[in-house]
């Protein structure tokens, strides 16, 4: 009896075992350390998850991503830094980090001149002279360049992104000081110093510290989407009154022109390279009025107003993701207004999951500091990572490493490659596209197309 | 048959891709690594349950399970019965896994092409199926209209096969 009482239990055991080893690779991942309110850029993302799956692993790269826009969107002190003894929100707005970034106008400068990252920047365009006060950004339309973003069109230069106002939005990119002390150090901001470089171009990786902590930047390279507000709208938005400037057309005819607008921020790309990622971290954030879902377009389920959407407009009458009919026009408020909806891209539910998760955490903690706080305001879409990175040196067989998300996209940003179901090159691959990318030299650029810029 | 498929268990999936590694002689590892993003392993058994049903499936499973810590090559030698001129239907059905994997399109088992061409296949199973195909691996290139690597990589030579996943160590993929 005794014997029979061993046999059973050993094998009761050995089922229990059997249950638990067959739910490791399915449980439910644990809860990520949370958003830390610090001025810190981490160096690399710290995976905490206690299972390798997708599952467990994306909330890690999700906080990594509110980490970096916290402490990119710090207020910064005279140098430019992110001053410690100030706090993200604490007056509602601030001015941010990565605004002291150096903008890639300010990078590629005519004739190949050699830049600098503290100097006075590039006088204004002419038109906007009068106007440009000392310490003024100044967004500028810089011509459409194929692959490039330019400043007020798109990837592929498939369109302008035209608001419910009828006005354009605005595009910039900018870097981080290592980034831009990889180029000046390799003379890639010029055409000249491309043509000498001895490939391959490889930018600063990031590396986290010990215990988990930030550790240091590697280059950082961020771009931000702009629209026209009313100042009534200041409370919502990260905003700034900026000399916005639009170079002449011939085709369509219009001369140059500048106002000063008072811009409001609607979206944020921050792409990282870091020690785990040679493909880079892909963090994408948006202003959470910019569009609906398809989710909540087909629920009814849509706020009065959006930035990018008109509730009271149906499909038939205004096609969602259309590119605006030319001409296009910047100088001008237009007819046609962008109806914009956010198609779902994703192939596994963790990725909306995970933000939703990460952005209660991090609202929570930013009205913490102010109910006021702007940065409430703005949500993360997801972080794209590589699952099969290399060592800061992608693999020969796998250069783009099976990025997870496998697509990914800004509603301001990437508005018109959103296609459903996905599909490779028409619907956005961050690590896809960028990894075609090369200097004005026949000679891959590192996942950045800014290098085509240098003249 | 066409048996809609529901969610099929993790264990069997995981079964079905070490089968597939010893008929492809690419690594386990590969065609259902432990982050994986796009989940081809589960696709492609979800896929060829609703095809052929779950006891012709069960049952190459099984034959499988019986010879599993044979060497790769024995294990596809004997599930394709290579040396045989007539294969079984159950070999036929392990020929259109091979297919499946090499090519992203399902080939009903047995059904042949006329005039020494292959067969037309019954469909392409998804974009990331015809861009993830070993086919393009094992040529050490990319599909049309979509390449992974960088510009100007025609110049240069592709790396190992070991480089992309092949099996190169324990009899597969030679």
């Amino acid at each position: 009896m005794k014997k029979l009482i061993i046999v059973i239990a050993t094998a009761l055991l050995s089922v229990i075992a059997m249950a638990l080893l067959l739910n490791a690779g399915t449980q439910k991942p644990s809860a990520p350390p949370p958003i830390v309110l610090s001025p810190a850029i981490p160096g690399d993302v710290n995976v905490t998850a206690q299972t390798v799956s997708i599952d467990a692993f994306q909330p890690d790269f999700d906080v990594y991503s509110w980490n970096t826009f916290i402490a990119l969107n710090w207020p910064p002190g005279p140098d430019g830094n992110a001053d410690p003894k100030q706090t993200i929100g604490s007056n509602g707005d601030n001015d941010t980090v990565w605004e002291h970034y150096r903008d890639v106008r300010n990078v590629f400068l005519p004739g190949g001149k050699r830049p600098t990252w503290n100097g006075p920047p590039e006088p204004p365009p002419a038109a906007g002279k009068m106007l440009y006060k000392p310490g003024m950004r100044v967004l500028t339309q810089v011509g459409k360049t194929p692959t490039v973003l330019t400043d007020f069109s798109q990837p592929f230069n498939t369109g302008p992104l035209i608001d419910q106002n009828g006005t354009y939005t605005r595009f910039e990119i900018l870097t981080n000081k290592p980034m831009f002390d990889y180029i000046l150090n390799n003379s890639l901001y010029s055409k000249a110093g491309q043509k000498v470089f001895t490939p391959p171009v490889k930018f600063t990786c990031g590396t986290l510290g010990s215990d988990g902590k930030p550790g240091v930047e590697g280059a950082i390279m961020v771009k931000s989407s702009w629209k026209v507000i009313d100042p009534s709208e200041k409370s919502r938005f990260h905003s700034e009154d900026v000399l916005v400037c639009s170079p002449a057309s011939k085709n369509p005819k219009y001369p140059a022109s500048c106002s000063v607008r008072t811009m409001g921020l609607v979206g944020l790309h921050i792409a990282h390279k870091t020690q785990s990622a040679s493909q880079w971290l892909w963090s994408t954030f948006e202003h959470v009025d910019n569009a609906p879902t398809a989710a909540d377009v087909k629920s009814g389920k849509l706020k009065p107003k959006y930035s990018y959407y008109n509730p009271k407009c149906d499909a038939a009458t205004c096609p969602p993701n259309q590119i605006p009919p030319r001409p296009w026009n910047p100088t001008k408020v237009s007819s046609f207004h962008s109806q914009v909806v956010r198609n779902d891209l994703f192939n596994l539910p963790i990725y909306a999951a995970s933000a939703a998760a990460r952005n209660a955490d991090a609202k929570a903690q930013l009205v913490g500091v102010s109910p006021k706080s702007v940065w409430q305001n703005y949500e993360l879409i997801s972080t794209m990572w590589p699952t099969n990175p290399g060592n800061c040196a992608a693999a020969p067989g796998d250069p783009l490493g099976h990025p997870a998300p496998t697509f990914l996209a800004n509603t301001t940003l990437e508005t018109y490659v959103q296609r459903t179901p996905p599909q490779p090159n028409v619907s956005s691959q961050c690590i896809e596209c960028h990894n075609n990318a090369t200097m004005t030299v026949p000679v891959p650029s590192d996942f950045t197309y800014i290098l085509q810029r240098a003249q | 048959m066409n048996t809609k498929a529901t969610s099929a268990p993790e264990a069997d999936v995981q079964d079905f891709a070490n089968m597939s590694a010893a008929l492809t002689g690419f690594l386990s590892s590969v065609l259902k690594p432990k982050l994986d993003p796009v989940g081809l392993a589960r696709t492609y058994y979800e896929f060829a349950l609703a095809q052929v049903g779950a006891s012709q499936i069960s049952a190459l499973l099984n034959a499988f399970r019986a010879i599993q810590t044979q060497p790769p090559q024995t294990i596809a030698d004997t599930l394709l019965e290579t040396s045989s001129p007539t294969p079984s239907g159950q070999a036929l059905l392990a020929q259109s896994i091979v297919a499946m994997w090499y090519l992203g399109a399902w080939y009903i088992p047995g059904v042949k092409g006329g005039g020494g061409f292959p067969p037309t296949p019954l469909q392409i199973i998804s974009s990331e199926a015809y861009t993830n195909g070993l086919v393009w691996s094992a040529m050490q290139s990319h599909p049309m209209g979509f390449s992974p690597f960088t510009f100007g990589y025609w110049s240069q030579a592709p790396g190992p096969l070991s480089s992309f996943g092949v099996d190169t160590g324990n009899g597969g993929g030679q």
